[in-house]
């Protein structure tokens, strides 16, 4: 595996055998994965497409049961593979009878760093995160948000040029996941990658450079953010004051939706074509455009887009055959071409 | 390095956690009303003190393997705590080892914190103190050293409640396998059914037999008389080296599972 890449997976799969009597489940079906060095990497799914199983595979969690798969050129199979690796599980629990100067003493003990470094990075963590104030108190009396805090710290204790953070904005109230965001931020700045799972479309669409969607343990989608969200319109609005009669009825017949709302008459169009051709019709009845504001394809909606259609109950049951490759993957090959 | 963090971190847990002041304080008070007891039996009252304070320090050191022990691993699989730790450079035999040896560093301290109180109210009420006694303790710890390692592997293997009910089995049936094997060997089982002598046997066999620890008879007895040995020293070494080396079968066996659990 080349060395510039932080993580790759070959053909990476996981099998769940539940018992004697209950069918196989799948939670990676052949998963391929490239994520560059010094890159935010978002990675996206529906609840049980398989995300937390790819975290725990390469954090030595769980053993896959087809495929391979490296960070930093090394084979997860191998210990040494987390030496340059820092991990936040999801709602990550700590022993709850230390202290956060405790606790993170004992991770930097686990991550080979030495006494000198592990105090001065533990002080320097604890101020950074604000845990200042109870870093003398059990880490049972914790809130989540210091909770999620601490986790994050002792991922980035030993500074590894790695991290991986298990749906890191989870259960954060807008506050605390700005400062989430801000940390994953500051290390890319810092020349480390970040790879997350997350639910948050709207907070992946900020901060990654580049995201993987899995739907049902397969990949749906790969590539930069700017690739993969071309633009594409999907609706315009207008609104327009003074519109007489008959130009109403005539840009009624364009639009999806229009409605009035006492000051300003209000339609929705699905493109651009249309909407030029209702800016005309409005101006010619006499009226005038207040506003003419395109809608883009968000994150949030692409993600819909390409996972929707294959989830059937949207519970995220794995598709068992492997050759069902779905017209989301193919859209963004192309869009990736 | 590692193992010794992961040791330090439980016996911290284990020091944090009120279930071993209780024992020690029940431990201390068995030591402390022996003398009572000994005032309403027959026999030497000191006898009797040195008897129930063996006994119940080997009891006492026993429940704090069994109780702390069978929920160990299980706690940190299902508090997830294990997902923050494995997830380091640390091998998952690492782990274990340290869990092992910080809930065995548990019991010793709990064994000196009693063995303290019994030899100073030995002392105190002028009981006869000798090198037998202090074999019976080693003999006593070398035991736990095997009951911790049986604690570890049911607990990295099923829940706490099924780990401890296994675990006290273990530890109570340990002291009869020499009669388990006496009742195979007698002639009326030998002819009639062959079979269940050869079953028993190979019970014996597989079991902990952790009746060769417990020389606590003789330790009374030798130090009634003022001896200064209760067993021989190289029967006392081969007790040690069987010991050691049961725990670390049992040890070997609960890497076997836990090696390839997924978490």
């Amino acid at each position: 595996m080349t060395s510039d890449l932080a993580i790759k997976t070959s053909e990476l799969s996981m099998r769940y055998n539940p018992g004697l009597f209950a069918a196989k489940r799948i939670g990676l079906n052949g998963l391929n994965l490239e994520v560059p060095q010094g890159s935010i990497f978002g990675y996206l799914g529906q609840n049980g497409a398989g995300k937390t199983t790819t975290i725990k595979i390469l954090m030595g969690l769980q053993f896959a049961t087809g495929g391979e798969a490296w960070m930093l050129g090394e084979n997860v199979r191998n210990s040494r593979a987390r030496n340059n690796v820092g991990f936040m599980p999801e709602n990550p629990y700590f022993y709850e009878y230390l202290t956060a100067d405790e606790a993170l003493e004992f991770y930097g003990k686990l991550s080979g760093m030495d006494r000198d470094t592990r105090r001065s990075r533990s002080r320097q963590l604890i101020s950074d995160f604000g845990l200042s104030h109870a870093s003398k108190v059990q880490l049972r009396n914790y809130s989540k948000g210091m909770r999620q805090r601490l986790g994050l710290a002792q991922a980035v204790l030993h500074q590894p040029p790695l991290v991986i953070l298990d749906e890191p904005m989870s259960g954060l109230d807008p506050l605390g996941r700005r400062d989430v965001r801000n940390v994953i931020l500051s290390l890319r700045d810092a020349g480390q990658t970040v790879f997350f799972s997350s639910h948050i479309l709207s907070d992946v669409e900020e901060i990654c450079d580049r995201v993987c969607v899995l739907d049902r343990g397969r990949k749906v989608a790969e590539g930069a953010i700017s690739s993969l969200l071309t633009g594409r319109i999907l609706e315009v609005h207008l609104a327009a004051s003074g519109v007489g009669a008959p130009g109403l009825a005539e840009v009624n017949t364009l639009a999806m939706r229009a409605w009035h709302d006492g000051a300003l008459y209000h339609v929705l169009v699905d493109t651009e074509e249309k909407a030029q051709q209702a800016k005309g019709l409005i101006e010619k009845s006499g009226g005038v455009l207040r506003v003419m504001q395109p809608h883009k394809e968000s994150l949030e909606e692409y993600f819909v887009r390409v996972t929707d259609h294959s989830s059937g109950d949207g519970m995220g049951k794995p598709a068992l055959k492997k050759d069902a490759a779905t017209p989301a993957l193919q859209s963004a090959e192309k869009t990736e071409a | 390095m590692v193992i010794g963090t992961i040791a330090l971190n439980t016996f911290r847990e284990a020091v944090r956690d009120k279930i071993l002041y209780v024992l020690l304080v029940f431990g201390v008070l068995m030591i402390l009303i022996s003398r009572a007891i000994g005032w309403v039996s027959f026999g030497g009252e000191t006898k009797i003190m040195t008897d129930i304070g063996l006994a119940s320090i080997w009891i006492f050191s026993g429940m704090v393997s069994i109780f702390i022990g069978t929920g160990l691993i299980y706690k940190e699989i299902d508090k997830r705590t294990i997902y923050t730790v494995l997830s380091k450079p640390t091998e998952r035999w690492h782990f274990l080892m340290g869990k092992y040896l910080g809930l065995l560093l548990t019991t010793l301290v709990n064994m000196l914190v009693l063995s303290a109180a019994f030899i100073g109210y030995l002392w105190f009420a002028g009981a006869p103190v000798t090198l037998a006694l202090a074999q019976a303790l080693f003999l006593t710890f070398i035991e736990m050293t095997v009951i911790t390692a049986v604690a570890i592997f049911f607990s990295s293997a099923s829940t706490p409640i099924l780990s401890a009910i296994f675990t006290t089995v273990i530890f109570f049936s340990g002291q009869l396998t020499k009669w388990v094997v006496d009742l195979g060997s007698h002639p009326g089982v030998t002819k009639s059914a062959p079979w269940v002598s050869d079953l028993l046997y190979a019970g014996y066999l597989v079991s902990p037999n952790l009746h060769n620890f417990n020389i606590r008879r003789s330790a009374v007895l030798a130090s009634q008389e003022m001896a200064q040995l209760a067993i021989p020293m190289n029967e006392m070494y081969a007790c040690t080296i069987y010991g050691l080396a049961y725990a670390a079968a049992v040890l070997l066996a609960a890497q076997l599972v836990f090696a390839r659990r997924n978490f």
